[in-house]
């Protein structure tokens, strides 16, 4: 990975089927409450043809990323790679990265009487939180390390058509221009949030 | 009373259980969601409030905080205090109920206000459960706010429409501008009270909604959704952006309402205690309202 | 399939469907039931443009990535397919040479598919003369086309003239022996293809031997036991040949005598006690026959990581024994892929708490029937040992015994080398580099010798012998109605030394088939046939002279011992259409059809079924779960993607019976039974039809057995079993269930 390696998320619709894999890999990897799903699968026109379809939406790790800059607490922060992490000890649950977030992803887990929030959870891309790499604190909070330890993200990993593809941002759309090049047919619009995820330049 | 109580409670309830219920957010509207997020022909409220909240709205609340107190400061030390006498008859203006749920609001705007702002410049604070206590303690007082605001409003309604008076009493900005003492035009509330009133009591059920739908921010009532025709996020968005800008007025005038009742008209804040006013004050400050208990022969 | 050509196995791999430039696919969800292996499909369409095209009841996860969608009714696959070789015959677009030199009597396949117009089979499928039309032309002309199936084909009376007919469609478009062609079946769950290939099954002996005598005899060889020691084991000489009951109808050997029930032939006796093992067996039709019969019977063994269901299901208080067995990754060995590929499995951990790898669990049986001796010799035959160690002699006494599928080569050293090895080979042809160099991964079979390196695509004469080419198998006879069906000049493997047909190779024959001169050793140690010749003569001289050991012969498009010589339309035992059922009848019933008479034609004739039950009810899989998911639901995280059990319902459907999204409803069946479940509002449904996914247990009729699992085993989700109410209805070959085509009746609750 070179110095400017930008760690992005891209799923391929067209190949996205709705498996669960990703998001099922996801839950067990990080032993998430059921109630908190970092990834989900969301398939749109269920059961008419030519018209179904399915991707899988987790945080992207924006580039501006809209919830680090409304945070009341300055929670999140960017590592240089990319990866949009926050540190759920400072995090109140205010709910405002959600209400910023253009994906949905921030998910609030409810403890507590009349469903007080607690902490809000989200996808890391498997790279832990501010704790100690790969401590039993940073397991607990935010589950696997797994970028520390040189690996792929979990979903990504799980992937069973190889939908969801994570790396490099330029790595990333050479393979998605290929895919879309090689398919040779249909006007193939940009996947859902590309504007965003890769900043607006 | 009682039933209120056990209105809002009950509701209280109902509402978390309606969480529980189909998410839009999360589920079958989230590509929905994700495809109008700042699309031309959407509200683009996504964006708008991420653009204020992080740009403006911290700010504004900073004015506010610094801004208010620092003009009051001026006025005190330039025109200084109304000081009427303490000696004379009194008038009874509160009545024992009036002022219970006076108090109660009084005090869940002590509480309300301050975790607010704390909220507001939560980095300030380091975040974490310093921030996190006051965020509870901000839900906690909205709950007893919100069993007052409504008796609250009913029981000073019939005094609070608007008169031709409160216009003179807006054009010479309530007399504060002088130091003489003459009769200002206004009823039993002047011109300043009654806006104090309809944002206290409108904008702060405003607050309350806004404030609830983002704390409990998984509700399910498909009938707002299909009433405003908003998604379930983008309510919630309008939600956060209107208890801030609403917020903003609110304790604006919250800042005004205690300075005035506090330092500027010596001793007033005695009137919501003990429910008697001076009668020097009421002449001056509520002229038309004097004449009219006098012609009734009510001093 | 093996009635066809040979061997009823995918042909090619899920690899080479990149290939492929046309896919169809007929009653398969790969998508669903192969995530994985779909990728392969996925990647095809961005390799090669490749056209799918979907022919399923239902607008599945596979449909909704296809080019083409043709929604059948279900069970009129035969009538689609005809539809299809109509226009191909009429347009001139069948494979002529590839007919002339490799098919056996298609003749009456082209006078059958004349009578299918296309109108006429718009009539009976459902799916417009124009779509068919559109179908046939990208199928026939974007060739190679591969044709997938799985379940949705075969689980029909009229399975086996699917499974048929299908061939039959790739034999005409020449479709078969080529990369990116094929015919392939996708095996729903792991090692499906070994268990097959070993024959799990009740009516032949492993490496699909049959029950001959010869056979038999050929095993207590191979076993190093008595032949007369084995066939004392049988209560008579006539039932050791006699094919057993089937996982299908089990229950009838315990429940016949009872009123209503079918008569069986079982030497006299019914069935007293069940040994199960890792099978759910709830996930077979007729689930109230199968609780009655558990009832009665006097023993029940489960097998099973977790609670085998069935032990749910029952009342049976006593004697009901739930033997906890190790998972995969407890334990080790070889397992076959859906392409005859073999892996080598390496144990993980250690089976944990009391749990034992099942061929302890067997071993200890044998033991304590004392016939463990016997059970375990042929483990140490090869090499003369006094102590096996398992599973690598039992893989490499499989290899020594199995000649007819080709499983010399599968030594466990061999095997063990390809998934040691797995990234020296090549994704799509299978072929390896650097070390791994001429074979392909996971020697899929047949793999001839002890150096073959595997047989990648069945059938390819484009390949030499020893590269893994071969014609169709010589196992039908030499001539049939006075034709030769020995393949035409010159359509041999490459680089034979015999270019025509030839016969399957014998002691006999051998000479002059592939002109060599045996010495006299040789001649001393050679086997009868290629099938039995442990001594691997044949099998090496055969790649010595580039010739297939099985003959190069025709795949026959008649198979004249069937009850239908051609494949024809036959409306399900429970039609929704009476015109047509009266116009397709079903068999006529069968006697002792593995130990049960069976109904077919009486059944279906025995009232309007369709008056009283309109509604068409199918069964499949949900991409979280596979078999009874027994362990699907006892994971938190899978059990909350599907939390309930739950029908897929037409809104337009549900409507007509009040029935509200995510309300409860009865599903009635014919067979009087019914199940509560959740309605689920879809669109991939039509409007006659409804979706039960039959992985859920835990419920019967209405009723919650919950309180049944010994404590700490309930799984996160329970559900009604889609079984209970699945039809009656059996193929007329393998006595496959119905599943796929019955009938039902739904009801607000």
């Amino acid at each position: 990975m070179s110095e400017l390696a930008k760690m992005k998320f891209y799923c391929d619709d067209q190949r996205c089927i709705e498996c669960n894999s990703c998001s099922v890999a996801c839950a067990e990897a990080h032993e998430l409450p059921t109630g908190v799903s970092r990834r989900k699968v969301i398939t749109l026109n269920e059961g008419i043809f030519g018209k179904e379809f399915s991707t899988s939406v987790a945080c992207m790790h924006c580039t501006d990323a809209p919830c680090e800059q409304v945070c009341p607490v300055d929670c999140f922060y960017i590592r240089e790679d990319g990866i949009v992490l926050h540190d759920k000890e400072i995090c109140i649950g205010c709910g405002y990265c959600l209400y910023a977030c253009p994906f949905g992803a921030p998910q609030f887990p409810r403890d507590g009487a009349f469903g007080t929030k607690g902490a809000m959870d989200k996808c890391t891309m498997c790279a832990g939180g501010p704790e100690e790499t790969n401590s039993s604190a940073e397991r607990e909070l935010y589950g696997q390390n797994r970028i520390a330890e040189g690996k792929v993200p979990m979903c990504a990993a799980m992937c069973s058509t190889k939908a969801l593809l994570v790396g490099d941002e330029q790595e990333i759309s050479t393979i998605y221009r290929k895919r879309v090049a090689s398919r040779g047919k249909g006007v193939q619009s940009a996947p859902y949030g590309w504007s965003e995820e890769y900043s607006k330049q | 009373m009682k039933k209120y109580l056990f209105l809002f409670i009950a509701s209280l309830f109902l509402t978390s259980a309606a969480f529980a219920a189909d998410s839009q957010i999360w589920d079958a509207m989230r590509i929905q969601n994700i495809l109008e997020y700042g699309q031309d022909e959407s509200l683009k409220l996504g964006p708008l409030f991420t653009m204020l909240q992080a740009n403006y709205f911290a700010q504004a609340f900073l004015a506010v905080l610094v801004g208010v107190p620092a003009v009051f400061l001026l006025h005190y030390l330039v025109i200084g205090p109304k000081v009427f006498s303490h000696d004379g008859k009194k008038v009874y203006t509160f009545s024992i109920f009036n002022r219970i749920v006076h108090q109660i609001a009084a005090i869940s705007f002590m509480v309300l206000v301050p975790t607010g702002f704390i909220m507001i410049f939560g980095a300030n604070f380091g975040g974490g459960d310093f921030v996190r206590m006051m965020k509870d303690l901000h839900g906690l007082a909205t709950i007893s706010f919100a069993i007052v605001v409504i008796p609250m409003f009913l029981m000073w309604i019939k005094d609070m429409f608007l008169h031709l008076d409160d216009i003179k009493w807006l054009m010479i900005v309530g007399g504060y501008l002088s130091k003489t003492k003459r009769p200002v035009p206004a009823g039993k509330f002047n011109a300043g009270q009654k806006t104090w009133y309809w944002l206290a009591t409108l904008g702060g059920m405003i607050m309350i909604l806004t404030g609830a739908s983002m704390y409990f921010l998984d509700f399910n009532i498909a009938m707002i959704n299909s009433l405003t025709g908003l998604s379930q996020i983008d309510l919630l968005r309008v939600a956060a952006i209107l208890h801030a800008v609403v917020g903003l007025a609110v304790v604006a005038l919250f800042f005004v309402h205690i300075y005035m009742s506090v330092f500027v008209i010596k001793g007033a804040i005695h009137s919501i205690i003990t429910g008697y006013k001076e009668e020097e004050e009421v002449k001056y400050l509520h002229s038309s309202w004097y004449k009219k208990l006098k012609k009734d022969g009510k001093l | 399939m093996a009635n066809t050509w040979g061997y009823g196995a995918m042909t090619n791999s899920l690899g080479d469907i990149q290939n492929a430039k046309a896919i169809i696919i007929f009653g398969a969800n790969p998508a669903v039931n192969h995530p994985v292996g779909f990728g392969h499909f996925l990647k095809a369409k961005e390799r090669n443009n490749a056209q799918i095209i979907v022919v399923d009841p239902r607008m599945t996860k596979t449909a909704a990535k296809a080019d083409y969608f043709a929604q059948i009714r279900p069970g009129t696959d035969i009538p689609f397919m005809y539809g299809m070789l109509h226009i191909i015959f009429k347009n001139g677009w069948e494979d002529k040479n590839f007919i002339n030199d490799r098919v056996y009597g298609l003749e009456d396949i082209r006078k059958e598919a004349s009578k299918w117009t296309p109108e006429k089979v718009a009539d009976v499928t459902g799916v417009s003369e124009e779509l068919l039309m559109q179908i046939t032309r990208v199928y026939a002309k974007s060739t190679p086309g591969t044709l997938i199936w799985a379940m949705g084909l075969t689980q029909h009376s009229i399975g086996s003239s699917n499974t048929r007919l299908a061939p039959i469609l790739q034999l005409s478009l020449g479709n078969m022996g080529k990369e990116g062609g094929g015919t392939n079946i996708l095996r729903g769950h792991d090692n499906v293809q070994g268990a097959t290939d070993m024959c799990c099954l009740s009516h032949t002996l492993p490496g699909y031997y049959g029950l001959s005598v010869g056979s038999w005899k050929y095993f207590a060889k191979s076993w190093g036991v008595d032949y007369e020691w084995l066939a004392g084991r049988f209560k008579n000489k006539k039932m050791m040949g006699a094919k057993g009951f089937t996982l299908a109808r089990w229950y009838a050997g315990v429940l016949a005598g009872k009123p209503g029930e079918d008569k069986i032939h079982n030497a006299g006796t019914n069935l007293k006690a069940l040994f199960v093992m890792g099978t759910g067996i709830t996930s077979i039709a007729q689930q109230a026959k199968v609780k009655e019969a558990l009832d009665e019977l006097e023993l029940v063994v489960l097998v099973d990581p977790f609670v085998n269901e069935a032990a749910i299901l029952t009342d049976k208080q006593d004697d009901v024994f739930i033997l906890p067995a190790a998972t995969q990754f407890e334990s080790s060995g070889s397992v076959s892929a859906t392409n005859r590929s073999a892996q080598w499995r390496y144990k993980v951990i250690e089976p944990m708490y009391e749990s034992k790898p099942d061929h302890e669990i067997l071993f200890e049986l044998a033991k304590r029937m004392d016939f463990y001796e016997e059970y375990t010799k042929g483990m140490l035959m090869k090499e003369n040992k006094k102590s096996y160690k398992f599973p690598e002699d039992a893989t490499d006494e499989i290899a020594r015994i199995i000649k007819t599928i080709g499983l010399t080569g599968w030594t466990h050293k061999r095997l063990k080398n390809h998934t040691d090895n797995w990234h020296m080979f090549d994704e799509v042809s299978l072929r390896g580099h650097g070390p791994m160099k001429g074979e392909y991964y996971g020697l899929p079979w047949p793999c001839w010798t002890e150096t073959h390196g595997g047989s990648p695509i069945l059938y390819n004469i484009d390949r030499s012998v020893k590269e893994g080419g071969m014609g169709f198998r010589n196992r039908f006879g030499l001539e049939h109605d006075g034709q030769n069906l020995l393949a035409g000049k010159g359509s041999a493997p490459k680089a034979g030394s015999n270019k025509d047909g030839y016969a399957e190779i014998t002691a006999k024959n051998i000479e002059s088939v592939l002109g060599i001169k045996l010495s006299a050793s040789e001649k001393k140690k050679i086997g009868k046939n290629w099938k039995v010749d442990t001594s691997n003569i044949i099998a090496e001289k055969c790649m010595e002279a580039g010739i297939a050991p099985y003959g190069n012969a025709k795949a026959r498009a008649k198979v004249w011992t069937f009850p239908d010589p051609i494949p024809i339309h036959r409306e399900p035992i429970h039609s929704p259409r009476q015109d047509l059922a009266k116009k397709y009848p079903s068999y006529k019933d069968k006697a002792n059809h593995y130990r049960v008479d069976t109904q077919y034609v009486s059944l279906q004739s025995k009232k309007n079924w369709s008056k009283e039950f309109p509604i068409n009810l199918i069964t499949g899989r949900l991409v979280s779960m596979n078999g009874a998911g027994l362990e699907n639901r006892a994971s938190k995280y899978l059990a909350a993607l599907d939390p309930e059990m739950f029908c897929d319902i037409h809104p337009g459907l549900a409507a007509t019976h009040g029935i509200r999204d995510g309300a409860m409803m009865w599903v009635h069946s014919p067979e009087g039974t019914k199940i509560k479940v959740k309605a689920k509002y879809s669109y991939s449904v039509k409007e006659d039809m409804v979706f039960l996914p039959f992985h859920y247990a835990g419920h019967f009729q209405g009723e919650d057995l919950s309180h049944k699992y010994p404590e700490g085993t309930k799984p996160y989700a329970v559900g009604e079993s889609a079984n209970t109410v699945t039809n009656y209805g059996y193929d007329i070959i393998t006595q496959i269930p119905e599943t796929k085509g019955g009938l039902c009746r739904i009801e607000k609750v």
